[in-house]
C-alpha cells in the first residue's frame, strides 16, 4: 500500500514541472490515502491530434520550444505578470493562456495552471466572461481523460483533472456565469459524458435559466455609469410607485467666481409622487418636518446614499368619514349593524410600527447641509406649503470609505437636530 | 308637419284626461327588494300590466304620425356623416311633441304616462341621435323640474321646454368628477345682495350642451348646518343661457350617436336667481339621484325597438342570400342567432313595459331598482345582438354604405352613459343587500350567539317547509298558465336559494360586503336574471290566458330563457358559497394586481429563452 502511495506520488511529481508545494503534495497525499481503494495506474498524458483549438504554426511551435526551455521553469503566476506589467485586461490574459498553451504541446501542469488563472482572474476584471472560462477549459488536452473502459467508468477517471474542471464551473457558478454551448462541448471532449465536470455543467443548466428571473425586482447589467442615471434608477426602485415624477433638481456643474475660486455643484436627483404631494399640501404646518439620511441602497456591488423628507406620525387619527350623499349612482356604505364574519377575515394580524408619512426622496453627490438645502428651495416650487414649514435637518454621517468624491464637511456635528428655517 | 302635429295635441286635449300625476297611496315594498329575503310580491307582477283601451287606441294614434315621419323625413345615415340633425328634422319632432312627452298637459306637454313614454321611445329609437337628444332634453334634462320643481318654476319653463322651443340639458359630469359627489369643482357663491347665486365652473360630455338653452346645473354651495359648521353641499339650479357667461366647447366628435350634440359647457361669473333653484339649497344630491334613477327605465323598449327593426332587416337578407344552393336561413347557425335576437328581444320588451306598468300604478313605488335593472339588461343584449346581426351580415355588415355599423356604433353607448352597468350592478346589489341586511340583522345576530332556539326554530322550517319551494303561482289561486309551469318552478327555486345566498353573503360579510365587488357583481346578475325570468313568465301567462296572436311563440321564448337563465343562476349561485372551487375571485384579483402593478401584460414573450 504504502510503496503504491509514494509510487503514485512520485509519478505526480514527474507529471508536474512547474511549481511545487509543499501543501500540494499534503493535500495530494491525503486525498489519494481517501481514495485508496481505487488507485489507477499513472499514466504518461498522451498526445492527441486534437490537441486544443488554437492552432499555431510550425514556425511558432519552434520558436515556443525554444522559450518554454526558459520558461518552463517558472511559476505559473508569474506567466501572468510577465505578460501584463502595463495593463491587466482580458487580451492579456488570453494572452497568457495561447503563452501557456503553445509553451508544452503535452501541457505539463496545466492543472496548476488552470487553477492559477482562475484565481488571478478577478484581477483582470475577466471574472464574468464566459468565453475567458471557456478558454481556461480549451488549456485541458482533449480525450485523454476519457474513460475507455467499464472500469475506468466505474471509477473517477483522473481525478484531479476532473476536480479541477469542476472547480471551473464552479468558480463559474460563483460568479453567476452561465456557461454556453461552447463550454458543454468543450466539457464533452475533455473529459466524456457522465464524468464530475459534465454533470456539474448540468446541474448549473438545470438551476440557472429557473434563477435567472426569479428575482422581480432586477437591478439592470451594467448599472447606469452616470450618478444622475444611477440616482434615478435607485429613487425609482425604493419609490415603487409609476406616478413617482422624477426631477433633476441641479445638474453638476462647475462655477468659476471672480475670485477663481471654483465652487462644485453636485447633482441633486429628487422624486416625489403626485399621493406624497397631496400629504405634504395637507400637513399641518405648526408641525415640523424632518430631512433624514442618509440611508444606504446596495444595488449589486455599488452602495449609493439617500434622503427622505418625512413627518412624525401624527396623533390625529385620520378616520374618514364616508359622506353619505358621495356617490350619485350607489350606496357607499351599509347601514347595517354586522360585521364581517371572524372565518371571513382574511386579514393577518401584524404589528403595524406607527411611521411619519415620507413627502419626498433624494440622491445628491455631496452629502452636506447646503446641497440638500438647494433640494429643499427647489422642492418649493411645486409644492409651496414648504415655505411655511420648518425643515429640521437630521443628518448623520454615512460610511466615509465607501462614499466616493465626498467633501466632508468638518462642522457638520454628527447626528445633531439643528433647525433650518427657509427664508425665501 | 306641424299641422299634423297641431291636431295631434288637439286630440290629446280632446280625450278625457287622466290623474296620471296625482298618485296617493301608501308605498308598497318593492318587488324587486324583497327578492333578496327569498320573497316573491305575486301582487306586483301577476298579472302582466295592462292598459285600458282608450289609452292603446290614444298611443296608436300618437304612434301613426310617428312612425311615418322617422320613415319618411329623418335621414339618419347624413344626420350621422354630418354629425348633426337638421333644424328641420328638429321641427319636425318638435311639431310632433316630441319635446314634451312626459311634461303634463297642463303645461303644453303630452303627458304621456310611462307606459306609453316606454312605447313611444320603441319607434324614436330608430335613430340613435334623436333618441339620445330627446332623452337629454326630457328624461334628465327638463326632469329636475317635473320631480323637484315649484308651482312657479314649472309654468316659467315647462311650456317652452314642452313644445321643443328652448332645449334642455343636464349638466353633472365635471373633468374631475363622474360619480364622485365630493370632487365636484362648480361652485355657486350668494351674491352680496342675496338675490343671486354666482356660477362658476365646467361641465363637460354634456349631452344637447351646445344646443340648450335651459341648463339643471349641479354646483357646491356653502351650507350652515345645525350645529354652526360651514359646509359645502350640492345644489341644482335652473340656468337659462341668457343669464350669461356660458360658453360650449366644441361638439365632441363620438364614436356612435354622432348626431347628438355632446359638448364642454362652462359657466363664468353667471348670475343665477336665488329662485331658480331646485328643491332645497344643499338638497342637490336628492335631485341629481331621482332624476338620475327615475330616467333609466326607457332604454328597455327603446333597446327593444331597435333590435325588432334590426331583426327585420337581417330576416330578408338571410332569407334572400343563397350559399351552395341553399338560403342562408336555412342554415342552424344563423337559425340560432335569429332565435336569439328574437328572445333577447322579447325579455326587453317584457321587462321595459312591466317595469312602466309598475310605475304607472297609483301609489308611490320606487322602482328604481327594476329601472337599473331593465337599463343593464336591455344596454347588455342591444350589444349581443347587434353584433349577432352583423355576424349573420358578414361583410356588409361591416360597410359603412349599410346602416348596419351604425346600430353597432351607436348602441355601445347605451352601457356607459346614464350610469355605467358596472355602477348600475353595485347600485342594484347593493340596495337590496341594505333592505335585507335591515330585515334580517336581528336574526344573524342571534345566530352567531348560537342562540340555540332560533337555531332550532331555522332548522325545523327548513326541514318542514315543502321541498319545491313553491310559491304558489301554479295551480290553484296562481296566476300563471300551467303552459309555463318547468319555467316557474325553476323561477320558485331560484328564488329560495336566492334569498339564501342573500342571507349566508350577509352573515359572512356584514356591511363590509360594500368592499366585495366581485361578490355583489354575481348577485346582481343573479337579481336581474331572475326579474327577467318573472316578466318573461308574466307576459307570456297573460298571453296565452287572453289569447294573443302567436302566443305559443311566446311560450317557446318563455322558456328557453328561463331555462338558460335557471341554468346561469345555479351556477353563479354556486360559486357564491364559502370556499367553493367555481369561485375564482382570487386568482383573478391577483392577476389583474400584477397586471396593474406593472401597468403592463406582464407574460414573457413565447419565444424568450433563459439560456
Amino acid at each position: 500500500m504504502k510503496c503504491l502511495r509514494a509510487l503514485l506520488v512520485a509519478g505526480e511529481l514527474s507529471a508536474r514541472r512547474g511549481s511545487f508545494l509543499k501543501k500540494d503534495l499534503l493535500q495530494f497525499q491525503r486525498s489519494s490515502s481517501l481514495q485508496n481503494s481505487r488507485l489507477l495506474p499513472v499514466r504518461s498524458i498522451q498526445l492527441s491530434t486534437v490537441l486544443g483549438t488554437s492552432n499555431f504554426t510550425v514556425k511558432n511551435r519552434e520558436k515556443h520550444d525554444k522559450e518554454s526551455t526558459n520558461q518552463s521553469l517558472m511559476k505559473t503566476e508569474d506567466l501572468f505578470e510577465a505578460t501584463s506589467i502595463h495593463e491587466k485586461t482580458k487580451a492579456t490574459f488570453q494572452e497568457a493562456v495561447d503563452i501557456f498553451c503553445k509553451r508544452d504541446i503535452h501541457r505539463k501542469g496545466h492543472v496548476d495552471f488552470i487553477y492559477a488563472a482562475l484565481r488571478k482572474m478577478p484581477e483582470y476584471g475577466v471574472e464574468k466572461d464566459v468565453n475567458v472560462y471557456n478558454k481556461i477549459l480549451d488549456v485541458f488536452p482533449k480525450k485523454v481523460f476519457i474513460p475507455q473502459n467499464i472500469y475506468q467508468k466505474m471509477l473517477k477517471y483522473y481525478p484531479r483533472q476532473q476536480d479541477c474542471g469542476v472547480h471551473v464551473l464552479e468558480q463559474m457558478e460563483h460568479y453567476g456565469v452561465m456557461p454556453n454551448k461552447e463550454t458543454r462541448s468543450l466539457l464533452l471532449e475533455i473529459f466524456g459524458d457522465r464524468s464530475n465536470p459534465v454533470r456539474k455543467y448540468q446541474r448549473i443548466m438545470y438551476w440557472f435559466p429557473k434563477f435567472k428571473h426569479i428575482s422581480p425586482y432586477q437591478v439592470p447589467t451594467p448599472l447606469p455609469e452616470d450618478p444622475i442615471g444611477l440616482a434615478k434608477l435607485s429613487l425609482q426602485r425604493i419609490a415603487a410607485d409609476l406616478n413617482a415624477k422624477v426631477t433633476v433638481h441641479q445638474i453638476p456643474h462647475l462655477e468659476i467666481l471672480d475670485s477663481e475660486k471654483v465652487i462644485n455643484h453636485p447633482h441633486i436627483v429628487g422624486i416625489q409622487s403626485p399621493d406624497q404631494q397631496s400629504l405634504l399640501a395637507s400637513h399641518n404646518t405648526e408641525k415640523p418636518i424632518f430631512l433624514e439620511g442618509p440611508f444606504r441602497l446596495w444595488l449589486k456591488s455599488k452602495c449609493v446614499y439617500y434622503y427622505v423628507l418625512r413627518a412624525e406620525p401624527s396623533e390625529e387619527n385620520m378616520v374618514e368619514v364616508i359622506d353619505p350623499e358621495r356617490n350619485f349612482y350607489y350606496p357607499m356604505h351599509l347601514d347595517i349593524d354586522l360585521e364581517r364574519d371572524v372565518l371571513d377575515d382574511y386579514e393577518f394580524d401584524t404589528d403595524k410600527v406607527e411611521e411619519g408619512p415620507v413627502f419626498a426622496m433624494c440622491m445628491a453627490g455631496a452629502e452636506n447641509k447646503a446641497t440638500l438645502a438647494k433640494w429643499i428651495v427647489s422642492l418649493q416650487e411645486t409644492n409651496p406649503i414648504l415655505h411655511d414649514i420648518v425643515v429640521i435637518f437630521r443628518l448623520t454621517h454615512s460610511t466615509q470609505e465607501l462614499q466616493s468624491n465626498e467633501e466632508i464637511e468638518e462642522d457638520n456635528a454628527r447626528a445633531q437636530a439643528k433647525f433650518f428655517k427657509q427664508e425665501v | 308637419m306641424s299641422g299634423l302635429g297641431l291636431l295631434l295635441r288637439v286630440a290629446r286635449t280632446a280625450l278625457p284626461p287622466r290623474a296620471r300625476l296625482f298618485r296617493t297611496g301608501c308605498p308598497r315594498p318593492a318587488f324587486v327588494k324583497e327578492l333578496f329575503l327569498g320573497n316573491f310580491q305575486t301582487k306586483e307582477v301577476l298579472p302582466y300590466p295592462e292598459i285600458s283601451n282608450e289609452e292603446l287606441e290614444e298611443i296608436n294614434h300618437f304612434i301613426a304620425p310617428v312612425e311615418k315621419f322617422f320613415l319618411e323625413e329623418v335621414d339618419s345615415k347624413k344626420i350621422d356623416q354630418d354629425a348633426k340633425i337638421p333644424q328641420e328634422t328638429l321641427d319636425g319632432l318638435k311639431n310632433l311633441g316630441l319635446f314634451g312627452m312626459q311634461v303634463p298637459q297642463e303645461y303644453g306637454g303630452l303627458g304621456l304616462s310611462n307606459t306609453m313614454y316606454a312605447r313611444l321611445g320603441e319607434i324614436t329609437s330608430q335613430d340613435g341621435a334623436i333618441t339620445v337628444t330627446l332623452a337629454a332634453h326630457q328624461a334628465i334634462g327638463l326632469k329636475g323640474l317635473l320631480i323637484a320643481g315649484t308651482e312657479e318654476q314649472k309654468k316659467k319653463y315647462l311650456p317652452k321646454l314642452a313644445s321643443g322651443e328652448h332645449i334642455a340639458a343636464f349638466c353633472l359630469t365635471e373633468p374631475g368628477s363622474g360619480s364622485d359627489a365630493a370632487s365636484i369643482q362648480t361652485r355657486a357663491t350668494l351674491s352680496e345682495d342675496g338675490k343671486h347665486y354666482i356660477l362658476n365652473g365646467s361641465k363637460i360630455w354634456i349631452s344637447n350642451g351646445g344646443i340648450a338653452d335651459i341648463f339643471t346645473v349641479f354646483a357646491k354651495t356653502e351650507i350652515v348646518d345645525k350645529d354652526g359648521a360651514v359646509k359645502d353641499k350640492i345644489t341644482a339650479f335652473i340656468v337659462e343661457r341668457s343669464f350669461g357667461g356660458i360658453t360650449n366647447g366644441k361638439p365632441e366628435d363620438k364614436l356612435g350617436i354622432r348626431g347628438s350634440n355632446t359638448c364642454e359647457v362652462h359657466f363664468e361669473n353667471t348670475a343665477v336667481p336665488v329662485e331658480n333653484v331646485i328643491g332645497e339649497v344643499g338638497g342637490g344630491f336628492k335631485v341629481a339621484m331621482n332624476i338620475l334613477n327615475s330616467g333609466r327605465f326607457s332604454m328597455g323598449s327603446a333597446s327593444a325597438g331597435m333590435i325588432k327593426k334590426l331583426i327585420e332587416m337581417t330576416a330578408e337578407y338571410a332569407c334572400t342570400r343563397k350559399q351552395f344552393n341553399k338560403k342562408l336561413s336555412e342554415f342552424g347557425l344563423i337559425q340560432e342567432k335569429f332565435a336569439l335576437m328574437a328572445q333577447k328581444a322579447y325579455v326587453m320588451e317584457s321587462m321595459a313595459y312591466l317595469t312602466a306598468g309598475m310605475m304607472d300604478r297609483p301609489g308611490i313605488t320606487d322602482c328604481s331598482v327594476e329601472a337599473a335593472i331593465v337599463k343593464v339588461f336591455s344596454s347588455e343584449a342591444a350589444w349581443v345582438c347587434v353584433s349577432e346581426a352583423l355576424q349573420i351580415l358578414g361583410g356588409l355588415g361591416y360597410i359603412k354604405d349599410y346602416p348596419y355599423e351604425r346600430y353597432l356604433r351607436d348602441c355601445r353607448i347605451l352601457m356607459i352613459f346614464e350610469g355605467t352597468n358596472e355602477v348600475l350592478r353595485m347600485y342594484i346589489a347593493l340596495t337590496g343587500m341594505q333592505y335585507a341586511g335591515k330585515i334580517l340583522t336581528e336574526q344573524i345576530k342571534e345566530l352567531k350567539k348560537k342562540n340555540v332556539k332560533v337555531m332550532w326554530n331555522i332548522v325545523m322550517s327548513r326541514l318542514f317547509s315543502s321541498r319545491t319551494a313553491s310559491i304558489g303561482l301554479i295551480g290553484k289561486g296562481g296566476g300563471v298558465h300551467p303552459s309555463l309551469k318547468e319555467s316557474v318552478e325553476k323561477l320558485e327555486l331560484n328564488i329560495c336559494d336566492f334569498g339564501k345566498t342573500v342571507e349566508a353573503l350577509l352573515m359572512r360579510f356584514g356591511k363590509t360586503i360594500v368592499d366585495e365587488q366581485m361578490t355583489l357583481k354575481k348577485v346582481a346578475d343573479i337579481v336581474i336574471n331572475l326579474y327577467a325570468m318573472t316578466a318573461v313568465i308574466s307576459r307570456a301567462s297573460r298571453s296565452i290566458c287572453i289569447g294573443l296572436n302567436n302566443h305559443d311563440h311566446e311560450v317557446l321564448l318563455a322558456n328557453i330563457f328561463c331555462t338558460e337563465a335557471c341554468f346561469v343562476n345555479n351556477y353563479t349561485m354556486v360559486s357564491l358559497q364559502k370556499n367553493s372551487p367555481e369561485n375564482l375571485d382570487d386568482s383573478i384579483k391577483k392577476v389583474a394586481n400584477q397586471v396593474l402593478e406593472k401597468r403592463a401584460y406582464i407574460c414573457s414573450h413565447p419565444l424568450n429563452r433563459t439560456f
